[in-house]
């Protein structure tokens, strides 16, 4: 009993310090676990396979150094896909922290898929395989206006080339060349998405959230306003098994290497909470003792 | 192990170790990293703002290709600046008023039609909605769960009443399901917030101290 008392009563520092452990350990010996995928991933993939090869994926990176670890993974693993099927992709961002996170996805992922390319086919090109489209603020202005015309709002692109000048925009008008757009928010953007550009023009809205919003965003799932659904890094390694199950890509799974640690840290805290719990009904009960 | 060589690894490592010295307590590491953050993110929004909204969509129409049309919404923006003119502070309700205008108008239709319509759609019991859960027969019990769950929950805050006899049982039955959608709300923010830590140790063992790829 009264090592329970003494856990119940434990500095917080020492919680700290346990949980430091607790993680870093399974990331020093990295592993990653089976993932079971869950039917709004799979909704989300299956969404994006069944893009027809006339339209693209609209990939709307919006989150900053706070919830990259979450969402980048996402954005890797929706990259990797569309371009191993040769889907067109558009990039952009509503706010402006995430320009220089959507640059390092897409650089990274383009490395990837270019080291391995064989001919200039086979490569991923700037223009012709995808574009980034970058910032036009306020949000209301993309969100509305490439119902009409995308060029006409993003007249340059984020490297300063004129967006009509590029081969892929050529035939991409406005939302009814996109298959489906998915929002990588650390906020509430991809409720915007569908407030106002689903709302007006009808387009498919998928979102990549973190976990702190998901209880706010699955409404939106079940009335089928969203097409698919992830949810934190959980749902960024379920992305990531379905990329390397369906697709056979072995690049590294960054968010399913963190589930190790993700897990021992959840037991953790649940121990924590069970034994902070019994203590306090443990001292509850000898403070009534001493007062009778 | 193979520690990182560029200089901005180093910095990113280092002022990391800053902010989880706040773990420890309250100290001048953290407060310079802290206000390194606020400022760095408002000169980059500051430059970013400057580079690529008001040059390429106010200054370069206006003042490069002459087209006048420009002025307008130059003008109606300076007037946020009059504030600091007691004189002729009120100017600033023009600018605020068109805002408010325009986006009152704007989010009114979309939230209705987005978030009360939809949702309402959501909850009735349909055979399409039950079809949407994806579980077979299963899905009628999901639907009437979350009927059930609507109904009760909205009950819980109808408070032109007393809740007695029946408002009394729903309203329970609404605090049980807002008490469920909090602990859930605090299981997937435990999950968020250890995923940013994992996110950070894996920057630190991996970019920086080179201890795993």
């Amino acid at each position: 009993m009264k090592i329970i008392e003494y856990l119940s009563r434990l500095d917080r520092r020492i919680i700290y310090l346990v949980l430091a452990t607790v993680v870093m350990v399974p990331l020093v010996i990295p592993t990653v676990p089976r993932v079971r995928v869950m039917t709004p991933v799979e909704k989300l993939f299956n969404a994006v396979e069944a893009i027809p090869n006339d339209q693209i994926l609209m990939l709307d990176f919006d989150y900053d150094p706070q919830t990259l670890p979450e969402i980048e993974p996402m954005g890797v693993a929706m990259l990797r896909h569309a371009f191993h099927r040769r889907t067109k992709v558009a990039v952009l961002s509503l706010y402006v922290q995430p320009l220089g996170l959507a640059k390092k996805a897409l650089d990274q992922v383009t490395e990837e898929f270019n080291s391995r390319a064989t001919s200039y086919e086979d490569s991923i090109i700037y223009g012709r395989d995808y574009v980034f489209l970058g910032w036009q603020p306020p949000p209301i202005v993309p969100l509305l206006g490439m119902g009409i015309s995308i060029v006409d709002v993003y007249q340059r692109d984020y490297y300063g080339y004129r967006t009509d000048s590029l081969p892929m925009m050529q035939r991409v008008k406005n939302f009814n060349d996109v298959g489906i757009l998915v929002s990588l928010s650390g906020a509430t953007a991809p409720l915007w998405w569908i407030a106002y550009s689903q709302t007006r023009f009808g387009v498919a809205v998928g979102a990549g959230i973190t976990a702190v919003s998901a209880s706010e965003f699955y409404q939106y799932y079940q009335t089928g306003q969203f097409s698919g659904l992830m949810i934190g890094m959980k749902g960024a390694a379920e992305y990531e098994e379905m990329v390397q199950s369906r697709l056979s890509i072995t690049s590294r799974r960054k968010a399913s290497e963190a589930l190790g640690s993700l897990t021992a840290a959840h037991l953790t805290m649940i121990a924590f909470i069970v034994v902070g719990n019994i203590g306090y009904f443990i001292r509850k009960r000898k403070e009534k003792g001493v007062q009778r | 192990m193979n520690i990182a060589h560029d200089p901005w690894v180093w910095i990113g490592g280092l002022l990391t170790i800053c902010i989880f010295s706040f773990l420890y307590k309250d100290n001048p590491f953290y407060k310079f990293a802290e206000h390194l953050f606020v400022g760095v993110a408002n000169g980059y929004f500051l430059t970013f703002t400057v580079h690529r909204v008001l040059i390429p969509n106010l200054f370069t129409p206006l003042f490069r290709e002459g087209r006048l049309f420009f002025i307008l919404p130059l003008m109606v923006g300076m007037l946020y600046v009059m504030r600091f003119i007691p004189r002729v502070s009120w100017l600033v309700r023009i600018p605020i008023a068109i805002t408010i205008g325009y986006y009152t108008g704007l989010v009114i239709p979309a939230t209705v039609q987005a978030d009360i319509i939809r949702q309402i759609q959501g909850t009735i019991l349909t055979q399409q909605n039950f079809v949407a859960w994806n579980a077979g027969s299963a899905g009628i019990i999901w639907q009437a769960i979350l009927f059930i769950g609507v109904v009760c929950t909205l009950s819980y805050f109808y408070f032109s009443r007393e809740h007695k006899g029946v408002l009394g049982v729903t309203s329970r039955i609404g605090i049980i399901f807002i008490m469920i959608g909090f602990g859930a709300a605090f299981g997937y923010t435990v999950m968020a917030r250890v995923s940013l830590l994992i996110g950070r140790f894996q920057f630190i063992i991996g970019p920086w101290l080179g201890i795993i790829d």
